[in-house]
């Protein structure tokens, strides 16, 4: 691995790079960038990509993987800090970030440091051969086009859950993942937490019997306490590429940055995002990836006023059969949550801070419980202590997300939250709003990937994406 | 009899209106919620309510009309999906403002069939308008909506082409001339 320095001019390291693109009218010259938005440059080195060591392909066992990050704000800006952390460890360069609201471009360009260039538009990072890997940290509707697209270009993705906001959308993300043969993470990172394989270990060795039903339970989703009207966006903000692939509509405050996520057309509301991380466990430890459930019905509240339209309290049964089994997803009054287990602090994944959100496992011989099922995953004291008997079943354990991540796109490896399962449990989630929509029981045909015997719910399977924001 | 039905209905559809006009959170919800039986009667009157000046009423208004949208589309409710699709179809005309057109040819591309698409084809050259119909179109899952994309394809602008060909395709139709443009970066920064 070479070491090249900052000093050397922007030309010069493009140069350097080999990469053609990089002159394009639309890239934004790093310096004149951070100028223009008032950030400090920080000296670092500048790492080659692997790409331009060797050939294209699989990064070797030593190299560094080249990342780009689309979508730096929010969650976006986490996980940019995140791969920041295996920079330092040597496994990886971040070679560009991308945004489409100026200030969270500046910030990120900052966070990032030398070597990182700016974009507005992604399509620049998927036309550039030095880049290995992208990260996709942008809203919901979004996730469909970009994974689909980087996928055509040949990049290995990690992108943010919940995978996808339509059966089409679904379809097209693991057809392009199968076809271009990259490594695709999701980010329903739950399953690679510490506490998340002491609970599958658990279970699936028997301790509660057999399971015949998943209750996952929720806090509310909030109402729109502060409505606004329409506006003109600031300017700092590109709303046409902000909507993407939506239909067109004004801006509003409060449908935006964070607030997209209460919004059924966009986020989905919490069984869109926190279900993409419960119901990613349930599908895990029930051995359940890559099936389905045959009917779903939900019911819900609205809110009474505002902009937002995701049901605040919420009820959805999904039936399975062969295996039979049953799952729920409830968002319930906060009164009605089951009490978080006291710790130490000293368990694998420390006290449990969301205590709001999780799951109970009903066997037919007791019940266990975790909380949370994201970035924290916290098991019942009795799948922590329980020990692993020899000729027991063990489980997968995996060495971090982003790490098991690394490990698919140097091996080819499937990754924990592979685009297939991470679809299957999208699905659940789309379904159990389409449900709540329409005010009806859904058939689902599985291995047709189709809703049965209801035409209108057929045609909300997809949803017209605007030109040329498409799959 | 006859009469006696539509009185009820007309009274129906009187007391949705006056409930999605109240000045009560809790009493305009109550009312959309439950607007899915009011069906084709209330279309038009609660259209007029989608521009009131007060958000939330206007709001209250456009969740009542998707509540019988949803509520017609069920399946075994073809007459009165139909009765629906007719009124909203009518409501497409210059007479309504962009932002209520807009969000029926919405409405129309989950229950619209035959009676829907020549009305939605006519905003195809409409510049406002024109690319929420071109979707519309390309959601309606009949062949005439699909000859109805050719013919506008033919017929449109050189900037409109592209959107249309993407529709086309999407449809399993080939286009030639107007290659794929979703990986094309913007021109501007």
């Amino acid at each position: 691995m070479r070491i090249i320095s900052d000093s050397l001019s922007d030309t010069e390291v493009s140069k350097q790079k080999g990469d053609k693109t990089m002159k394009k009218s639309n890239q934004l010259n790093r310096r004149e960038f951070l100028a223009a938005a008032g950030a400090t440059a920080v000296s670092m080195p500048y790492l080659i990509p692997s790409a331009v060591l060797a050939g294209r392909g699989r990064a070797g066992a030593n190299e560094r993987i080249t990342t780009a990050h689309i979508g730096v704000g929010g969650r976006g800006g986490g996980l940019l800090r995140e791969i920041k952390k295996f920079r330092e460890a040597g496994v990886v360069n971040i070679a560009a970030v991308c945004d489409i609201d100026k200030s969270r471009l500046a910030r990120a360009v900052e966070e990032a440091g030398p070597g990182t260039e700016p974009y507005h538009d992604y399509r620049y990072i998927l036309e550039r051969k030095d880049i290995d890997a992208v990260v996709i940290g942008t809203p919901d509707h979004w996730h469909g086009v970009q994974m689909v697209h980087a996928a055509e270009c040949g990049k290995h993705i990690y992108i943010e859950k919940p995978a996808c906001c339509t059966i089409e959308e679904g379809k097209a993300m693991v057809a392009a993942g199968r076809k271009n043969k990259v490594a695709v993470q999701v980010g329903s990172q739950g399953r690679s937490q510490p506490e998340a394989y002491l609970a599958h270990r658990y279970l699936v060795n028997g301790n509660i019997g057999h399971i015949d039903r998943v209750d996952c339970f929720h806090y509310p989703s909030p109402e729109d306490n502060n409505p606004v009207p329409d506006s003109d966006p600031p300017p700092e903000l590109d709303w046409d590429m902000w909507l993407g692939p939506l239909r067109w509509r004004p801006y509003n405050k409060r449908y935006c940055h964070g607030t997209f996520r209460w919004l059924l057309e966009s986020g989905g509301g919490q069984i869109r995002d926190r279900g993409a991380h419960v119901m990613s466990c349930a599908m895990w430890w029930m051995g359940a990836d890559g099936t389905g459930p045959v009917t779903v019905e939900a019911t819900g509240t609205p809110p009474t006023k505002g902009l937002w339209d995701s049901a605040v309290l919420m009820d959805v049964t999904y039936t399975f059969r062969n295996p039979d089994w049953v799952l729920t997803w409830r968002q319930m009054p906060n009164d009605q949550l089951p009490p978080a287990e006291e710790r130490t602090g000293k368990e694998p994944g420390g006290k449990i801070s969301r205590p709001g959100y999780g799951a109970i496992y009903r066997g037919d011989k007791g019940q266990f419980i975790h909380w949370g099922g994201d970035g924290g995953t916290w098991a019942e004291k009795k799948a922590r202590e329980w020990k692993l008997p020899a000729g027991a079943r063990d489980v997968y354990e995996s060495p971090g997300h982003m790490e098991d991540w690394f490990k698919g796109i140097k091996t080819g490896a499937k990754t924990i939250m592979n685009i297939e399962a991470a679809v299957g449990v999208a699905n659940l989630c789309v379904l159990g709003n389409l449900s709540y929509i329409l005010g009806r029981k859904l058939q689902w045909d599985q291995a047709g990937q189709t809703i049965v015997g209801d035409e209108q719910a057929q045609r909300m399977m997809s949803r017209p994406q605007r030109h040329p924001y498409h799959l | 009899m006859a009469q006696m039905a539509s009185t009820a209905q007309a009274q129906g559809v009187e007391e949705l209106i006056a409930g999605i006009r109240d000045s009560s959170d809790k009493v305009r919800t109550e009312a959309w919620l439950n607007a899915g039986k009011a069906g084709a009667p209330a279309v038009k009157p609660l259209a007029k309510v989608m521009t009131d000046n007060d958000l939330e009423v206007a709001r209250a208004a456009k969740r009542a009309l998707w509540k019988i949208v949803r509520h017609t589309g069920r399946p075994g409710a073809n007459k009165e999906r139909r009765a629906v699709e007719t009124e909203l179809a009518a409501l497409l005309g210059k007479d309504q403002p962009v932002s209520v057109r807009r969000e029926v040819i919405w409405m129309l591309s989950e229950i619209g069939a035959r009676n829907s698409i020549k009305p939605i084809a006519g905003l195809l050259r409409n510049k406002d308008l024109r690319e929420d119909a071109r979707m519309a179109l390309e959601r309606i899952p009949t062949k005439r909506a699909v000859t109805v994309l050719k013919s506008a394809f033919e017929k449109a602008p050189e900037d409109f082409k592209p959107n249309i060909a993407q529709s086309l395709r999407k449809r399993g139709e080939e286009v030639a001339g107007y290659p794929c443009q979703k990986l094309v970066p913007k021109e501007k920064s």
